[in-house]
């Protein structure tokens, strides 16, 4: 399920990466000629695009959406998969295998894929590909490591080789030749020619300005070298900014194709077996809202019963609530995650229109935009209900206090006092306490909220309350 | 980087060896004659592993010298730029330091040694860090990359840089006592 949490920033990634450095690959050899017409470059570009809409994906089916000839298609996934971006894999499979994962791929994808002439595949040899998200960051970062190294290592002369100049006779020598320059004592290195004691040249460099026409293109090369470095650092931000954002983030993970297809097949079929095609179950692809599209959303309102036959349906993980200091821009969280579930959950407890449940439950059917309207609507329905029944709540005790304040003026304190404490606390916890307040008119305020909670497990405890108090 | 090949060449042997023991003085005569020198285009001949193959000896007009077409095994060492290396230091200047890995000699000069360490000329000059904590001096041993080299027909001359990660010293005599 936390696929679909991060897979959002990773195609983001997938698709800068794609434009910053694939952008310019032709599929042709270089032998060919090219000519405007078979320029195909930017073909990378679409194809890459085309994998973050999917999973795994058999490759005649790519072939055919993106309207390319197959064999075009093979030569660029084959160049992606030595530059470590997609995972291939190849199986020979039956018209059965086929189905299998046609189904998989239904019940993941978004839209329907053509099943014709389906069995009329015999044994044949299918290529499926995948994006490699977890590769992809690990390639991309390196990539970008050895580019800036090797302009900064230029830059910095690292690796260049030492000349040494003779300031006498301006005979310029190499480090190479340090073993025949050395001097008997060991100290210096002399010129062959004169003796003179040579000078290291980036210390002649500092020391005057030599207008040499070899020391200007150096200069030049360097200023070159800058300006390139700064440019890349300017240009590639997005993506650097892009790569800081999925630092953190699980990477999304489909694992091998059979694992996959296995998983996938598993999902759909317990997300209800009768219409396995139904495109609005996009379950954990990169489809924009895969979460709504999730049947565990519309139960999490409804009854307490029905979220946990929910859950173990569709065999998903309770969500965790991530911390504030995780949550990242780009990220897709749900409710739950953002620590509003609780929320959520305790509507659960008083009085929910039966019907919401089932206006849920048909609006999966429909696309995602609406569902999430449908989503927003009985969300806050939710709370203007549960509003209301806080107001209803606050009443009787206004009232109970205006009871109170007839007694002695001693009982209406400590009764406050109490109550204050409390109020801070849960709610069930401060109904609970209410009671402790009042003497005289107890039995009267406990049955006002007796008529505004309607479950039978509050009254039974606030009976026990009352004869508590009784007794004491 | 060491290689395993074989070589031919042409021995030239004198008459008073021709006898029950010739082959014998013939291999002895090889492995005296290459072992140790280098060759711009093998390397360092290290080792002669064995002989491949004695062809015809042709007798020479006039010397009566026979030379022989000997094929033979032998260990090579080529440094290669790239490379890295372990070195014995063999001399420190102010220009930088000498070190001999095997037959190859390499000279590091001091803008490839890292910048923290700087040159002190005591009786033993060195390059010490400024905590005192790392030494180069002579036979001191250094892990080196190697970032150019020089052939010439009989000599190989490499530079080399402690200025990247995981180079420098890797056992300092100075430490050790």
């Amino acid at each position: 399920m936390s696929n679909s949490l991060s897979i959002e920033p990773f195609n983001r990634l997938v698709k800068l990466t794609a434009r910053a450095f694939y952008d310019d690959i032709s599929t042709k050899g270089d032998n060919q000629p090219k000519t405007s017409r078979s320029d195909n470059r930017g073909t990378a570009v679409v194809i890459l695009d085309a994998l973050t809409r999917r999973q795994w994906v058999r490759e005649e089916d790519l072939a055919k959406d993106l309207k390319l000839h197959l064999k075009q298609l093979r030569r660029t996934l084959r160049f992606f998969e030595e530059e470590k971006l997609v995972m291939r894999d190849h199986r020979k499979e039956t018209a059965k295998g086929v189905r299998m994962h046609n189904a998989a791929v239904s019940a993941t994808a978004n839209h329907h894929y053509g099943r014709e002439g389906d069995d009329k595949i015999k044994l044949h040899t299918h290529s499926y590909c995948c994006l490699d998200y977890a590769q992809i960051y690990d390639v991309v970062r390196y990539r970008m490591h050895r580019m800036k190294k090797k302009l900064k290592d230029e830059l910095d002369s690292k690796n260049t080789i030492q000349e040494y100049i003779c300031p006498n006779c301006n005979k310029r020598y190499t480090a190479l030749d340090a073993a025949r320059l050395i001097s008997e004592d060991g100290e210096n290195f002399l010129c062959e020619s004169c003796q003179g004691e040579l000078v290291a040249e980036s210390d002649k460099l500092a020391g005057q300005d030599v207008g040499d026409a070899d020391e200007n293109v150096r200069r030049r090369r360097r200023e070159k070298l800058k300006e390139m470095l700064q440019k890349m650092e300017e240009q590639l931000k997005p993506l650097v900014e892009q790569l800081n954002r999925v630092k953190d983030l699980a990477v999304p993970d489909f694992g091998s194709l059979q694992a996959w297809e296995v998983k996938a097949s598993a999902a759909a079929r317990a997300a209800g077996g009768d219409n396995p095609d139904d495109p609005s179950r996009s379950y954990q692809g990169g489809t924009p809202m895969p979460f709504l599209g999730d049947p565990k959303i519309h139960v999490d309102i409804s009854g307490v019963e029905d979220k946990e036959d929910s859950k173990s349906g569709t065999g998903s993980a309770p969500m965790k609530v991530l911390p504030p200091w995780m949550i990242r821009q780009g990220m897709k969280l749900t409710k739950e995650q953002r620590g509003e579930g609780e929320e959520e959950s305790k509507p659960d407890v008083t009085s929910e229109p039966a019907g919401l449940s089932d206006d849920k439950k048909s609006t999966v059917v429909k696309d995602d935009k609406s569902i999430q309207d449908e989503y927003f609507k009985a969300y806050y329905a939710a709370i203007l209900e549960r509003q209301r029944e806080t107001d209803v709540k606050g009443e009787p005790d206004v009232s109970t206090e205006e009871v109170t304040g007839q007694n002695t003026s001693l009982d209406r304190q400590v009764g406050l006092k109490s109550k204050r404490e409390e109020q801070s606390e849960d709610e069930d916890v401060w109904e609970e306490a209410t009671p402790s307040a009042g003497n005289t008119g107890e039995s009267y305020k406990v049955d006002l909220n007796v008529q505004a909670e309607p479950l039978p497990e509050e009254e039974e405890d606030n009976d026990e309350e009352d004869v508590e108090w009784e007794d004491g | 980087m060491f290689f395993h090949i074989i070589l031919e060449r042409n021995m030239q042997l004198h008459p008073r060896h021709f006898g029950p023991r010739l082959r014998d003085k013939l291999v002895s005569k090889l492995m005296k004659d290459v072992e140790g020198t280098c060759s711009g285009r093998h390397g360092f001949v290290v080792a002669i592993m064995g002989i491949e193959h004695v062809g015809k000896g042709l007798i020479r007009d006039g010397t009566g010298f026979v030379t022989f077409p000997v094929k033979y095994k032998c260990v090579v060492f080529r440094p290669f730029k790239g490379e890295i290396l372990e070195a014995v230091v063999t001399m420190v200047n102010k220009m930088g330091f000498f070190a001999e890995a095997g037959p190859v000699q390499v000279f590091v000069s001091n803008h490839l040694i890292p910048d923290d360490m700087e040159f002190q000329s005591a009786d033993t000059p060195n390059y010490t860090t400024s905590d005192n904590s790392v030494k180069i001096q002579k036979d001191s041993e250094v892990r080196l990359k190697i970032i150019g080299t020089r052939v010439d027909a009989t000599e190989i001359f490499c530079i080399g840089t402690i200025k990247d990660d995981f180079l420098g010293v890797i056992s300092d005599p100075g430490a050790a006592s």
